[in-house]
């Protein structure tokens, strides 16, 4: 065995059976599933009868149970499974959530708390106020370490090809962290600015707040990020030197994948050079993107980023010789060559002057050949790449530029606002209309002949195939042609050295792009085809991942855990259903200038404004609760934070198990005539009590609606007890006398305020109840038999409540209060279901663990050695549960040294 | 004077000091008192963090005496000296201030005069704890055998609790038989079983184990030893009256309830017909088919509730208390009379009906069956009447039906009284068992040592705590096996090193020290070829009665010498702020 009993919760029951268990000399095994021990007790203000502070009374045996040396404390564990064992003893199954903060290292400093950009309702305050996601349970936490509440990654951060933490640098923005938005973008990727301006943004498409009113513009708020951390470091920052590795690594490419792949192993120590066959870096950046789409100043600043580590680029040179790199040294080789050829459209004339490949035209354009002045221009192709070059040939002077795509608008790759905006440009779109000739004199492009299609009936696989229509032929006159139906690698020079595809992509393991010649890897479009640049950048962090490993001579295989340190994405429907309701916060419009004039490659999109960027980001709606905004990380004095800590999994062997996981509140909003959740000035009573505590939230009562001190309080009884109508005819045994408790409480906070108690009966049953019943009566607490029928808000907030005051002609009456406190009671917690797999813990009608013997065996349950203890089986206050555990522990004993003399 | 390296902490209280003590000041104040070396502020000093924060102090500084200056010593003073013990400081060298209770608590309209108080306070502390020296603890072996007074079924169960975990019991059973209040023919809620067969199962369950030992019409006549070995004297009765001595190393009070005995003429007690509600228990276990009293057929009860209990306090020897289980017994024994004769027409007459917890379903049920409620108010009780040819009539004024005076003729009054506590004076004087204002005996916290008394190795549990129902009672006498079991399996206690001290080369042996000594500590003893008083260090309690009292100041309680308190008087007075 090892441990005599298991403990399951160490509310103030679990915390009293482990320590007496602990005195008697057994080893316990205390578990607790929140970050601290202490229950609900702890959270209160006073206790009744005697107005303990309950803190006085918790804090003792928290640390008690944390110090005893019998008792050992698991928190934020969870209880899986016990299974019983042949000689009865048990077997459990424990899964130790991560905390992402190493405990032995944390101080409690709460450093990391203040540091947290995130905010989320505070579970330990009812809601009253927020809380960080890195966090300390509240101030007499035991253990007081900090804990980061992660639900998982956030959808946004998990669809990130190029692993940019999404929802991180949103949360910084809103914070107003811009340059540590920035900084957290350019630890996954060189390229904030191109990014910002050209990605095709997977995140926004996850966003779950698409769901609601639109997504979270996180594109343009990464632009603004970058737009104003350029301003603030038009050089980039000064950071500490890397200590060299000793290794040299060359890149074929200087693209977003050869340029991102450079920028991690610079970063590792590593020595890069980059080969790049154009005369400037940037790839498809610079040479397909218009500067109207990402200004080449902006390109070059990010270009910076990479060039500062040290990186060398030697530009106009194509590198085709893997083995000749080698023999200059080179330990490994990165091939990000990319898609740098059109796909030709096989259809006669191809070959005339006038006939461009997109491709060509734009690289042309960028090196600044070309006038269009007066011309008739057509560009074939739905993508992106056409619509850029429709839009360049219009800023080039072109009289009519018309695009030709096969399919509909429908099936059209490019962005919606891309095609949008080349309409407002007077670029002209033919849908369902393709080429099939091209017509010239003297080899130069005059006419083309163009037929409409139409969709074939969807195939077997749903795609509609377009087909000509015969006898639409027509021709018209152009003076160029742009086509934009692909792009393909260019690889046949590595033909002879590498596995090459037969679409000329080169093979590579697809977890590690290694090639078939080991020190060979390859990523990017020359892997994947024509693809997107946050794809071939997370190639390039990919691949400069495993380079680095295999510099290091680690093993590849088996190491993806180690590089995608993301946890499974977190479901939309379960962020959604946090809340009842979102207010309807409606996104930013995008804002596009067009062209003025011919020549103009000013950037068409505008930014967004500081003001823009932060309610943007305060859209968010924190799916992954940690945005990994890594502010913990970089602020913790100790380095305790662990982001990529994981759970654990132990089994243990107990002679007997104790389940003290207490019960829940009844959720006021089940009483829907009472208006919790809908009129601020009603609050639940543990609200209240949290009001009234020592570490209260707001340091005094006041309601929440306008922050007026309350005056005329009324406490609503049996708010979800004692009534069939929501199911629980029981009753809580408790909510009389904490409401008495916190009326005279609020006598002496509040001198000046009437408080009234609606009730059934004043259940005031325990030894010195009545005693404090008399009490409240005498400090001028009003009493009114008379169930609260229900509750209407007034304008100024105050509220109505209809009752038949049944002391006084039972007539239907009404009361104006300035504040209502709702005496909910309590439902069984939904835990100890399924935590025994092969024995059946019974339990009664309503969900508590059913007491086989109450009478004689108190706490003793269906399963022989094991107890209830507490307000599992049966609300009950906190003497009760006391000496409810005492019981369940002198049991738990007895059963462990009969189990022990069988053996 | 010499003085030892001193760390002092003022407490905030989560602002039950702070409100009203400006601590900062209080700090600031004391931090240049002679050994002080650290002097800090805390939000919560009892915290785990702000513990471990003077561990760590103490092991910097080495730290040779501690003051925190918080709430009660009642509270904390174990948690801080466990603290000090953590850190390798003797925990007799700690010393705890009470700001909360004796300072802040008391002066919440006086901030300036509080805080003043509070860094005399604080002054005195540092002031005593220059003078401590390192204690320890006396070791006492513990008896691996315990009393259990009362064999109730809060006494049955708990010998049958002590006996498993392989202590030795000797149950004590003031009358002949054992069984108490629940050994009666009727059938008892929440079980709905019989009393009679829950208590035969208890007993057969104590005479399975050999470890216990059943006294029947025994009493407990003197104690002596001191918590974990106490030698106690039993007279046992029977024919052949005897005194037996045990020793135990704890005692488990069960000694239960009484039933309240109405007054005469209280709601027509002493009228044919009017009966109590233990009286009317055995009446439906001798129902058959009918309910039957003094061979007439009942038709119409009426039950009055809270007899004996939330009686007014004004009244002299009020029992101003809830008991807590009779609400539940009575509809209960409503609905077992429904059972019985569903025909019989019953009235309840009550306050506020405490069917707390899951008991409401019986509350539920009495209403199904037809069961009329009438609720009557404290102040405004029903009168009950003998009419000529024998019947009863109650009237009430109902508070439901807008309190209208309502008569009802019955042919039963049931008047549900009220649990009582038990006179038992030779008990209490023997084990000087504290009651409390209700007359029950009274634990030393509700929450924190709810089955402790005062007195160290006594437990009480059951009804004679305070009200409870059979299973309730069951539970706590659990806890005392429990809070009893923590006690003995250790196998020793240690006791407090606070006693008094004789200095026996003063000492001229007058004996006014043994004849205040509360606790017969103190005895007659040899000192080279002198009589000198002598303490019993395992009986001495520190209570310090005896320092004062002794002409030739031979006496001194250690931790709180006379040069200790002289030097806490001159720190009061050592002048404010």
């Amino acid at each position: 065995m090892n441990y005599d009993i298991l403990v399951i919760g160490s509310g103030i029951g679990g915390m009293e059976a482990a320590l007496k268990l602990g005195d008697m000399g057994y080893r316990v095994l205390l578990v607790e599933k929140e970050p601290s021990i202490g229950g609900k007790m702890i959270l209160l203000s006073k206790v009744f009868p005697t107005l303990d502070c309950a803190s006085c009374i918790s804090t003792p045996k928290m640390a008690a149970a944390a110090h005893h040396p019998n008792v050992q404390v698991m928190v934020y564990t969870e209880v899986k499974e016990i299974k019983k064992n042949g000689s009865g003893t048990f077997q459990a199954r424990l899964r130790k959530k991560p905390t992402f903060v190493d405990p032995a290292l944390c101080t409690g400093c709460q450093q990391c708390e203040t540091a947290c950009t995130v905010a989320v309702p505070d579970q330990f305050n009812f809601g009253l106020v927020a809380r960080r996601a890195a966090y300390i349970a509240f101030p007499q936490a035991v253990p007081k370490k900090a804990v980061i509440e992660r639900a998982g990654t956030s959808p946004c951060s998990f669809a990130c090809p190029a692993g940019i933490r999404a929802h991180g640098y949103v949360s910084l923005v809103r914070s107003g962290k811009y340059e540590e938005a920035c900084r957290l973008i350019l630890e996954s990727a060189p390229f904030p600015g191109s990014l910002g301006r050209a990605c095709y943004a997977r995140c926004e498409q996850e966003c779950t707040r698409a769901g609601l009113e639109g997504p979270v513009a996180i594109r343009q708020i990464k632009r603004f990020v970058a737009d104003y951390y350029y301003g603030a470091h038009p050089e980039p920052e000064d950071a500490p030197p890397i200590a060299p590795s000793g290794k040299k690594v060359a890149v074929i490419g200087a693209g977003p994948a050869g340029l991102s792949a450079a920028f991690h192993l610079a970063k590792k120590g590593h020595a890069v050079e980059v080969f790049e066959a154009a005369p400037l870096p940037g790839g498809m950046l610079r040479y397909a993107i218009p500067a109207y789409r990402i200004p080449r100043e902006v390109l070059d600043r990010d270009i910076k980023n990479v060039t500062t580590l040290g990186v060398k680029i030697n530009q106009g040179k194509r590198v085709t010789d893997l083995a000749g790199l080698k023999d200059k040294g080179f330990d490994a080789v990165f091939i990000a060559t990319g898609t740098p050829r059109g796909r030709k459209m096989k259809v006669e004339g191809e070959d005339l002057a006038g006939v461009v490949n997109a491709l060509d035209f734009l690289r042309d354009v960028n090196a600044g050949r070309v006038s269009l002045q007066g011309k008739t221009v057509l560009v074939v192709g739905g993508g992106n790449v056409a619509i850029d070059a429709a839009r360049t040939a219009m800023r080039l002077g072109a009289a009519r530029v018309t695009v030709q795509y096969r399919r509909s608008r429908a099936q059209m790759p490019a962005h919606d606002w891309e095609i949008e905006a080349a309409g407002r440009e007077g670029v002209v779109f033919e849908y369902l209309a393709a080429p099939v000739r091209f017509l010239g004199e003297n080899g130069k492009l005059a006419e083309v002949e163009s037929v409409q299609m139409e969709l074939s009936e969807p195939a077997a696989d749903g795609r509609r195939i377009p087909v000509s229509v015969v006898g639409t032929e027509r021709k018209r006159p152009a003076d160029l042609v742009v086509i934009a139906v692909g792009l393909e690698p260019e690889t046949e020079y590595f033909g002879d050295q590498l596995a090459v595809n037969a679409d000329k992509t080169i093979q590579v393991n697809p977890a590690t792009l290694q090639t078939s010649i080991p020190f060979v890897f390859a990523g990017g479009d020359v892997v994947t085809g024509p693809s997107s640049i946050a794809r071939a950048v997370g190639h390039g962090r990919r691949a400069a991942f495993f380079i680095d490993r295999y510099l290091r001579g680690e093993d590849l295989a088996g190491a993806e855990v180690e590089f995608d340190c993301r946890l499974p994405v977190v479901s939309k429907e379960e962020v959604l259903k946090r809340q009842e309701s979102y207010r309807d916060l409606p996104p930013v419009s995008k804002k596009e200038i067009l062209r003025e004039k011919p020549g103009d490659f000013t950037e068409v999109e505008l930014p967004l404004t500081e003001e823009e960027a932060r309610s943007s980001a305060g859209r968010c709606l924190d799916c992954g609760v940690c945005a990994e905004c890594r502010q913990c990380v970089a602020t913790c004095p100790a380095g305790a934070i662990n982001l990529a800590a994981k759970e654990a999994e132990k089994e243990v062997e107990v002679g007997s198990v104790i389940i003290s996981t207490g019960l829940r509140l009844f959720p006021a909003g089940g009483k829907p005539q009472y208006g919790y959740g809908r009129f601020k000035n009603v609050l639940d009573a543990m609200q209240m009590d949290r009001l009234l505590a020592p570490t209260r939230p707001y340091n005094t009562v006041l309601r929440p609606s306008d922050g007026k001190i309350p005056n005329n309080i009324a406490y609503v009884l049996c708010t979800g007890s004692r009534d069939a109508t929501v199911g629980n005819p029981l009753c809580s045994r408790v909510c009389c006398m904490y409401s008495l408790k916190q009326a005279q409480l609020l006598t002496g906070v509040l001198p000046l305020a009437d408080v009234t108690v609606y009730y059934i009966d004043i259940r005031a049953f325990g030894k010195g109840y009545e005693e404090f019943y008399e009490q409240a009566k005498g400090m001028g607490v009003y009493f009114v038999k008379g169930r609260i029928s229900w509750i209407e808000e007034k304008e100024d907030g105050n509220l109505l409540l209809t009752y038949e005051d049944i002391e006084n002609g039972g007539k239907l009456s009404r009361a104006e209060h300035d504040l209502v406190v709702l005496s909910v009671g309590f439902l069984p917690a939904p835990e100890v279901r399924g935590l025994f797999s092969a024995e059946e813990l019974a339990v009664d009608e309503f969900g508590y663990i059913r007491e086989v013997e109450e009478d004689v065996n108190p706490g003793k349950t269906s399963i022989a050695g094991v107890f209830a203890a507490g307000s599992v089986s049966g609300a009950r206050d906190i003497p009760d549960s006391i000496l409810h555990a005492g019981a369940a522990a002198a049991q738990a004993a007895a059963y462990v040294e009969r189990i022990r003399g069988k053996k | 004077m010499s003085t030892l390296k001193i760390g002092v902490y003022i407490c905030h209280c989560g602002g039950n000091i702070s409100h009203y003590v400006d601590v900062e000041e209080v700090r600031a104040a004391v931090a240049g008192e002679p050994g002080v070396v650290v002097a800090k502020t805390a939000m919560f000093t009892c915290s785990d963090a702000t513990q471990q924060e003077i561990i760590a102090d103490i092991r910097e500084h080495n730290l040779e005496g501690l003051v925190v200056a918080s709430c009660s010593p009642k509270l904390h003073l174990f948690t801080f000296r466990e603290t000090a013990r953590r850190a390798g400081l003797n925990p007799y060298q700690y010393t705890q201030v009470n700001l909360r209770e004796q300072c802040s608590w008391a002066h919440r309209n006086n901030r300036r005069a509080a805080t003043e108080k509070a860094v005399r306070l604080v002054r005195a502390g540092i002031a005593r704890t220059n003078l401590t020296v390192p204690l320890e603890p006396f070791k006492i072996e513990t008896v691996p055998a315990v009393l259990v007074v009362g064999a109730g079924v809060a006494g049955l169960r708990a010998a049958v609790g002590m006996a498993d975990l392989g202590m030795n019991v000797y149950l004590l059973e003031k009358e002949a038989q054992p069984g108490g209040w629940v050994n009666r023919p009727g059938k008892m809620y929440p079980a709905g079983r019989v009393g009679k067969e829950i208590i035969a199962q208890l007993l057969a369950e104590v005479q399975e184990r050999e470890r216990i030992t059943l006294f029947t019409g025994a009493e407990i006549v003197e104690k002596s030893g001191s918590v974990g070995n106490f030698q106690v004297k039993v007279r046992v009765g029977g024919r052949r009256r005897q005194e037996i001595s045990l020793n135990v190393g704890a005692v488990i009070v069960a000694t239960g309830f009484d039933v309240y005995r109405p007054a005469a003429c209280e709601y027509g007690y002493g009228f044919t017909g009017v009966v109590t509600l233990p009286e009317y228990w055995d009446l439906l276990a001798a129902a058959n088919g009918n309910l039957i009293y003094r061979r007439k057929e009942i038709k119409d009860v009426v039950y009055i509730y809270c007899v004996g209990s939330r009686q007014d306090p004004e009244k002299e020897n009020a029992h101003s208390y809830c008991s807590r289980y009779c609400c539940s017994a009575a509809v209960y024994a409503a609905l077992q009379t429904a059972e019985i004769n569903p025909q019989i027409r019953q009235y309840h007459l009550y306050r506020d009906m405490r069917t707390y917890g899951k008991s409401e379903l019986l509350f539920t049920r009495a209403r199904e069956q037809g069961v009329r409620f009438l609720k009557f108010a404290g102040d405004n009780p029903p009168r009950v009447e003998e009419q000529a040819g024998g019947r009863l009539q109650v009237t009430v004024c109902d508070l439901l039906t807008y309190g209208e005076e309502v008569e009802i003729r019955a042919d039963l009054v049931v008047l549900v009284t009220g649990m009582v506590p038990r006179e038992n004076e030779q008990l209490v004087k023997v084990l000087k068992l504290p009651l409390g204002k209700d007359g029950f005996f009274n634990e030393i916290h509700p929450k924190l040592r709810p089955v402790e008394t005062v007195v160290d190795g006594v437990f009480i549990c059951g009804a004679a705590q305070g009200p409870k129902d059979y299973p309730e009672s069951v539970a706590s006498a659990l806890a005392a096996v429990t809070q009893s079991a923590a006690l003995l399996k250790k196998g020793y206690v240690e006791l407090e090193p606070l006693v008094a001290t004789v200095d026996p080369e003063r000492c001229r042996w007058c004996g006014e020290c043994a004849a205040v000594c509360p606790y017969a500590a103190i005895e007659k003893g040899q000192y080279l070829y002198r009589q000198v008083a002598w303490v019993n260090e395992a009986v001495c309690k520190g209570c310090g009665g005896c320092a004062p009292v002794c002409p030739g100041q031979a006496i001194d309680l250690r931790g709180y010498t006379d040069a200790q308190i002289k030097a806490m008087i001159d720190g009061l007075l050592k002048g404010g702020l």
